[in-house]
């Protein structure tokens, strides 16, 4: 039996499972998580013949395999020769209320997650595709094609792939969309000690990028202060936010930068190893950051003794398998072990108990990015990025109802408004903002009248909302309010891990509270929120009021309350 | 190290929960996922207790406790919430669950009844071809004790949650039942269950 000082240790599946785990990492078998994707791209579906070997390659239990078979949505759904996936994300949502996945349905005379009876074509929903500025997006195949008539494109089978804007920094010199070219670790490798570089990032108040703001600098104290000879940097590629496609941009347009930030976060809390966790979703992501570390190795800036100063750092880059709160960082970490992507009780936090149970940094792969800039200038340069306000610039993204979308780099501090009528330039076609999401699935919705809130932690915080990614989702007067609540529980209800009480069960019940068109009682649902928000165990299940408090507040009238 | 619950002091050595703490000191709160043979899993989320200087109510089980702690079992908004988990909890089971059982148990101590939410319930499935155990899904909660009872306690594997969100459950095997399964027929799992949805079969019932 365990004694009491070792309560403290809280399971995320089950302690020995994990231990199981990480021995057979040592003897770096591949994932059963890797073995499964391998097989469902393979021959279209898991059988149990697959996972058996997924088992026996892994070192798995067959239990705890079929646990992660019956988790992610990739190994979920059956494919045909043909694979079509609709993005159903809030974008797609805010373009077309739904009606794009109603006539693909149609169209292909299929339900989502069905395949057809000759095994030669199968409709999926997936969120989202990151193509939010060209909304609605439909993949087919391999192929992404997203904007108006993409669903008669994809009947009359001339799918075409849908081209990205370019990225524009509203800075005097781009940050986060300057090429990487490695003179950050390389200046640091020269002038700092790991000491000193952790002591920049610190006084740099790098706040998260990822959502929930944490200091960067904060977390790779804690991980450095750990015990222990092997550590890792786990950058959080897993961009599930609907209406968000920075860390798609990062990944795919500037790998380079995101890779220099893991290898400078490696020199500074002493790790030699890092993974980043892509999404299936994003089919490109996972090449770009693959070919970028092979010309890194070449360059000899990852690799062995980089530069000649004694460091080493290498990256290995994992896709994950559809699933919103593999973003959680914990859950992030179970996914990279092949594990059901549940989220676990913190403490023990990744710094001190993470990745294999070895002390890990997560960060978001933006906040990654930043981190060659502070290497190179310091950090009183990156607090003058943004005067007066948070430290450094932000990547914003906003959706296909704006005249101008696309990924910008902005100052912290900027008011909405700006961002959204002389940046993005108000809504297409003459049409007025009626609200914004800002900061994936569990912001807050902002609205029209709150447009001159300053884009920045804080500011954005009072009115009950928040910078979180950094996805903007723009809604125009024709959104139904009531339709898209049920939209955001949706997805809230189909995302949850499973493992928190309150969230499993809770979002549910809130989905189908607005589901059937009945008046929803407005006191059950306010005590169903405070349930949800004070019960849960991590952000999925706390947050998700957050938005619908909003609607509550401002689109009262529109919800059908009792 | 010293902290204060519901106003007496207790004496703690360091990384003791707040439920080991709590429980050292007499007092109480209710768990469903909490089995103290098991590592602390936090998901059932009823163990919740007010702390001074917290923005909210935290788990006992997973929350360690700190030098100079004031906890508050009786804390309103804490009791408020667990109360609302349990209802939500009996609101998936599609009968209420047997008497003697943990869950029925918490649920009468906290005044919960009858569930007030209308809608999905986990639907009846049995699993009864193994010879000793007997898996009612139907009545499972997903608090994860069996399978930790399973990999923890017995080391067989057999057992694994499954899917995710309100479709959540456990299964034997490649969902295959016990029978099939890497099961020992050891009955940790049975042991542990708070809902009865794994049971032994007594000699009398074979």
């Amino acid at each position: 039996m365990f004694t009491r000082n070792e309560q403290c240790d809280t399971a995320a599946v089950s302690r020995n499972l994990v231990e199981l785990v990480r021995r057979t990492h040592l003897s770096s078998a591949p994932t059963a998580l890797e073995v499964l994707k391998a097989a469902v791209e393979e021959h279209g579906e898991i059988t149990d013949e697959d996972r058996r070997a997924a088992a026996a390659a892994s070192g798995l239990p067959e239990a705890a395999v079929y646990g992660v078979t019956s988790f992610y949505d990739d190994l979920l759904v059956v494919r045909g020769a043909r694979h079509v996936r609709v993005c159903t994300g809030t974008a797609c949502f805010a373009a077309t209320g739904g009606s794009h996945v109603d006539a693909l349905r149609e169209g292909l005379g299929l339900e989502l997650g069905e395949r057809s009876d000759d095994g030669s074509v199968s409709l999926a929903e997936t969120v989202c595709l990151g193509f939010c500025h060209a909304s609605p997006a439909v993949r087919d195949g391999e192929v992404i094609d997203a904007a108006e008539g993409v669903v008669e494109r994809v009947l009359s089978g001339a799918t075409r792939a849908a081209l990205e804007p370019e990225w524009v920094s509203m800075l005097d010199e781009g940050v986060l969309t300057r090429p990487g070219d490695w003179s950050g670790l390389t200046h640091a490798l020269g002038v700092h000690t790991p000491e000193s570089l952790l002591a920049q990032v610190k006084a740099a108040t790098v706040r998260g990028r990822g959502g929930a703001g944490f200091p960067a600098g904060d977390k790779w104290s804690f991980a450095r202060a750990s015990p222990g000879e092997q550590k890792f940097i786990v950058a959080n590629g897993d961009e599930g936010d609907p209406g968000s496609y920075i860390d798609k941009y990062l990944m795919e347009r500037n790998p380079e930068l995101v890779l220099e930030g893991m290898a400078l976060a490696g020199y500074a809390v002493g790790a030699d190893h890092g993974f980043i966790l892509t999404r299936s979703e994003y089919p490109l992501s996972k090449p770009a950051l693959e070919q970028a570390i092979a010309n890194a190795h070449a360059a000899g800036m990852l690799g062995s003794d980089i530069g000649g100063s004694g460091f080493s750092f290498d990256v290995t880059v994992l896709e994950g398998a559809g699933s919103y709160v593999v973003g959680e960082e914990t859950a992030l970490l179970a996914c990279i072990e092949g594990l059901r992507g549940t989220v676990s009780a913190r403490p023990p936090f990744p710094a001190v108990r993470g990745l294999y149970g070895l002390p890990t940094v997560v960060n978001n792969t933006e906040t990654l990015a930043n981190i060659p800039f502070i290497a190179r200038s310091g950090a009183e340069a990156y607090a003058a990025l943004s005067p007066g306000a948070s430290t450094g610039s932000k990547l914003v993204c906003f959706n296909e109802r704006f005249a101008r979308p696309g990924v910008y780099e902005v100052r912290f501090g900027t008011p909405m408004r700006e961002l959204c009528e002389e940046l993005a330039g108000g809504m297409r076609d003459g049409g007025k903002i009626k609200a914004l999401q800002i900061g994936g699935p569990l912001g807050g919705i902002l609205p029209a009248s709150q447009l001159d809130v300053p884009f920045d932690f804080e500011p954005l915080a009072k009115l009950g909302c928040m910078v979180g990614h950094g996805g903007i989702v723009g809604f125009d007067e024709r959104t139904d309010m009531r339709e898209l609540t049920r939209h955001l529980l949706r997805f809230g209800a189909h995302e949850s891990c499973g493992k928190c009480f309150p969230c499993r069960i809770g979002l549910r019940r809130a989905h189908d509270m607005f589901d059937a068109g009945q008046e929803v009682d407005r006191r059950r649902l306010e005590e169903l929120l405070e349930t949800l928000e004070l019960g849960s165990l991590c952000a999925h299940g706390s947050g998700m009021p957050a938005p619908i408090r909003s609607l509550l507040a401002h689109f009262p009238d529109e919800l059908g309350l009792a | 190290m010293h902290l204060t619950i519901d106003g007496h002091t207790v004496e703690v050595e360091p990384e003791t929960t707040i439920l080991t703490a709590l429980r050292q000191a007499g007092a109480n709160v209710p768990t469903l996922c909490f089995d103290e043979r098991q590592a602390a899993f936090g998901a059932c989320r009823v163990c919740l207790v007010g702390v001074e200087g917290a923005p909210g109510p935290l788990p006992a089980c997973t929350t360690p406790c700190r030098d100079g702690m004031v906890v508050d079992t009786h804390d309103e908004t804490s009791r408020r919430v667990a109360t609302a988990i349990v209802e939500l909890v009996l609101s998936e089971l599609p009968v209420a669950p047997a008497p003697h059982t943990e869950l029925a148990t918490i649920a009468r101590s906290l005044g919960v009844v009858a569930p007030r939410w209308p809608g999905a319930t986990h639907p009846v499935d049995h699993d009864t071809r193994h010879p000793y155990l007997a898996f009612q899904h139907e009545l499972c909660i997903s608090c994860g004790r069996c399978v930790r009872a399973c990999d923890e306690v017995q080391g067989a594997f057999a057992l694994t949650a499954t899917g995710r969100g309100f479709t959540a459950n456990i299964t034997a095997g490649l969902d295959s039942g016990f029978l099939e399964s890497t099961c020992v027929s050891c009955g940790a799992c049975a042991d542990t269950c708070p809902t009865d949805a794994i049971t032994e079969n007594t000699l009398l019932a074979l």
